[in-house]
């Protein structure tokens, strides 16, 4: 398997303040890998230092199987950190036009068709320091993408935008994924957000990696049947290996809505008292709440 | 590669039209206009003109020349320097850029490109010379004569102006080092300004050429123009001048060299 992005003990310490403190991650190349995490959990640090704007105090990070920050793999990949900002005097157009002839990608990119893709393109002449936060954003991602990268990284992609901006984001990341094998390394405090596009998750918390999976075995894939139950033994005996305590009076049950009728029926005929019956959806907030000590929220307020 | 880096570092500043006015323009078409109205003011007090009087235009191209290197001019080539090598961390773009490319090419682009608009910046001062002392000449009918040296000048004026654009480059390393120092525009300027001001004085007061007034660099570019024009039976000791432009061109290497080596390693957390 290659790896897009690589670390390997990774410390940073800004002072007294530890912001990376020995991170190991391997991100595969292709699909979309999130990163989630509380402020100050390290993603924004992880992300620079990949990108070569800030140096590891220890540990190595590889970008493509090469030192991170090195001018042939950073060629290979485009990032927004966090919300972009440009020099007020270019327009968005002037802007992309910039960083074609810095990057020597010159001609050859396609900068009108980038700022229609990310809905910019009836302000490509406007000076991109009067735009929204929102169409900040949107040109910060066309800057990440324009020059075609094997590798993309974006740093909250959609704050600030409003919610059918969101949506045409996202639908344009899983696009550019699926369509067209760019790796995207996403970090977001939108839960639903990375359930919706990114095919793994990693949880970071205070600079070091508490969680990785797929998506769907750190939620737990598919929805499941949550019921308040009592005696919840003689519920867990009927459910068999099917179900599994939720807490002291209730049950999540592994099993098709269709199979929904039969399995009260079973119950109640046990002698289950049911009082209250729902789905729940894939929940990765459960999943980052229990990949986090307590503290490590608080701290996070 | 360096030459995308100069390339877009070169469409930047392009668009940047303030910035080039008040750091390139400004400086000689304010004192071109200066002239002009002192001209002016002179017709109109005196009422009358000067008999005999000529202008050698030649010359004063070389005396503007000679002089854009001063702290007048210094302080609009730091508003320039400070707008190239400090605007990425005043409008926190360096994030956006460093990624694609080095940052050893950043920032030499940027020093490259701040030389070639001080060079045209030091053409404009040279033509605006020559457009006041025309407009001079007409105002006041005089004479308008060549330059005594003859055909000697052109080599007197691209010496002098060779000197000038040493000492205009050591204005634009100094904002660069004290630009990446600093991380601000205003920090480049003051701070720019202050040194180019002390040096200036300091340089005023020497007299003897000895190998430490001669590390002054304002005193030791005094020295190189003052070799150049001379006529070559009047020239004074060469070693002197020799080791003026190694002084010069040392510093411009040692500040440049430290603006490199500061930015190769500096953190771009918040820039």
């Amino acid at each position: 398997m290659s790896f897009a992005l690589e670390a390997e003990g990774l410390v940073k310490t800004y002072g007294a303040v530890r912001a990376l403190d020995g991170l190991s991650l391997s991100i595969p190349a292709g699909g979309v890998f999130g990163v989630l995490g509380p402020n100050g959990a390290g993603k924004s640090t992880l992300f620079r230092i990949a990108l070569g704007l800030v140096r590891p105090t220890g540990g190595t990070a590889r970008l493509f199987g090469a030192p991170a920050g090195q001018s042939s793999s950073l060629r290979r990949a485009g990032a927004m950190i966090e919300t972009p900002r440009y020099p007020p005097y270019l327009t968005a157009r002037e802007v992309l036009r910039m960083l074609a002839l810095e990057s020597g990608a010159g001609g050859s990119a396609d900068i009108d068709y980038w700022l229609e893709r990310v809905g910019l393109g009836g302000a490509a002449d406007r000076k991109a320091g009067t735009f929204s936060v929102g169409m900040k954003q949107r040109l910060g991602l066309a800057a990440a993408f324009f020059t075609r990268p094997e590798l993309v990284i974006l740093d909250e992609p959609t704050s600030g935008m409003d919610p059918a901006g969101i949506q045409e984001i996202r639908a344009l990341i899983r696009d550019l994924a699926d369509k067209e094998g760019v790796t995207i390394i996403l970090a977001s405090h939108q839960l639903d957000e990375v359930r919706r596009v990114c095919d793994r998750v990693a949880i970071l918390s205070k600079g070091k990696l508490a969680a990785e999976g797929d998506v769907e075995a750190l939620t737990g894939g598919k929805p499941r049947l949550r019921l308040t139950v009592s005696p919840i033994d003689k519920a867990l005996a009927v459910l068999g290996d099917k179900g599994q305590a939720d807490g002291a009076n209730a049950v999540l049950a592994d099993v098709l809505r269709a199979e929904t009728p039969a399995l009260i029926r079973a119950l109640v005929e046990a002698g289950v008292e049911i009082t209250e019956a729902r789905w729940r959806e894939a929940d990765l907030e459960s999943a980052y709440l229990g990949a986090l000590e307590p503290k490590d929220l608080v701290d996070a307020r | 590669m360096l030459a995308d880096a100069i390339a877009a570092e070169r469409f930047r500043l392009s668009r940047d039209r303030a910035s080039l006015f008040w750091g390139f323009a400004f400086a000689p078409l304010i004192t071109m206009a200066f002239s002009i109205a002192m001209d002016m003011f002179a017709r109109a007090v005196l009422h009358r003109t000067i008999p005999g009087e000529t202008t050698d235009l030649a010359n004063r191209a070389m005396g503007a020349a000679a002089g854009a290197s001063g702290p007048f001019t210094a302080l609009f080539l730091l508003i320039g320097a400070a707008a190239i090598f400090a605007g990425d961390y005043r409008w926190e773009t360096w994030r956006l850029i460093t990624p694609r490319n080095s940052r050893v090419n950043l920032l030499a682009a940027k020093l490259i490109v701040f030389a070639e608009v001080a060079a045209w910046s030091l053409l404009l001062t040279a033509l605006t010379a020559v457009v006041a002392g025309l407009f001079g000449a007409m105002a006041n009918h005089a004479r308008l004569v060549g330059p005594p040296a003859g055909p000697a000048f052109i080599s007197q004026y691209a010496g002098v102006a060779l000197v000038t654009w040493l000492e205009v480059l050591l204005v634009g390393a100094l904002g660069a080092l004290i630009g990446v120092l600093t991380r601000s525009t205003m920090g480049a300027v003051i701070a720019g300004l202050v040194i180019v001001f002390v040096q200036s004085t300091l340089a005023a007061t020497v007299q003897a050429a000895t190998w430490k007034s001669l590390l002054i660099p304002a005193f030791a570019g005094r020295v190189l123009k003052t070799f150049v024009i001379a006529p070559p039976e009047m020239r004074t000791d060469a070693g002197q001048a020799g080791l003026a432009l190694v002084f010069l061109l040392v510093w411009l290497v040692a500040l440049t060299g430290g603006a490199l080596a500061l930015f190769r390693r500096q953190d771009l957390t918040k820039e």
